[in-house]
């Protein structure tokens, strides 16, 4: 079954959790990315998520595969906000149930990061002076080594946690 | 031949002011790096950040070697910032 990873209303995470549908899970690991109000020093009042959305939802839907994968975890749910976000509002939830806390925290890190590095998805700050810019990020191309220098893609990340 | 039509995201629609960026004349452009070579002529205001771009049509990543899509239609997706 197909389910929204990508949402353009508010996000409520209580149905995402799925308390009672995994009796073999001990552990439940939520991360839940909400806007801040200051970036680099800079004021921020509120922003804005917009996506390539039908190859975000790939990516998206191929981190939760490769977790499930990798950390031998039954459930993941990954859903990303899109739209005008205020201060405060959720941008992004991602639940891992397993049976044990290790691979759920291990699996909620990997799979967060995952979305935040590849999933063709902007943030554009608007700012208290009036101002706005869109946050410097993750170069997603495969072929960067092939005919450019590849100085672009091990910048830091540093910047955009 | 058909067109091309570059869809424009984040930063590049605002340094375009479109959404939509559309090369005419066409006829020695085979590859996905040849079209962005056209565009980075045609458009300046852009050649700066194709680099660091990652070319997508439908839903698919595709590289500067690829041949130009059937329909014509490359989206230009620049550094991603999500979470």
């Amino acid at each position: 079954m197909t389910h929204e990873v990508l949402s353009h209303d508010p996000v409520a995470v209580e149905p995402l959790l799925e308390l009672d549908a995994h009796p073999e899970c001990g552990g439940l690991a939520l991360f839940v990315g909400t806007v801040r109000d200051h970036h680099e020093g800079r004021a921020v009042r509120h922003l804005k998520y917009t996506a390539h959305e039908p190859l975000a939802a790939k990516i998206i839907r191929e981190v939760e595969h490769v977790t499930r994968e990798r950390y031998g975890v039954p459930y993941i749910r990954i859903v990303h906000r899109l739209g005008d976000l205020a201060i405060g509002d959720i941008a992004i939830v991602c639940v891992v149930r397993a049976p044990h806390r290790a691979e759920a925290f291990d699996a909620c890190r990997y799979a967060v990061d995952a979305v935040k590095h590849g999933a063709p998805i902007w943030k554009e700050e608007f700012y208290t002076d009036g101002s706005s810019a869109f946050v410097e990020g993750c170069c997603i191309r495969d072929d960067l080594e092939e005919d450019a220098p590849a100085v672009h893609r091990h910048h830091s990340h540093t910047s955009h946690g | 031949m058909t067109p091309i039509v570059f869809e424009l995201f984040a930063n590049l629609e605002r340094l375009a002011g479109a959404k939509e960026c559309r090369l005419d004349a066409v006829d020695d452009v085979a590859t996905i790096g040849d079209a962005l070579a056209l565009l980075a002529r045609e458009r300046p205001e852009l050649a700066g950040s194709l680099d660091r771009c990652a070319c997508v049509s439908g839903d698919a990543i595709v590289r500067r070697a690829d041949a130009v899509p059937s329909d014509g239609r490359i989206a230009l997706l620049p550094p991603v910032a999500g979470g």
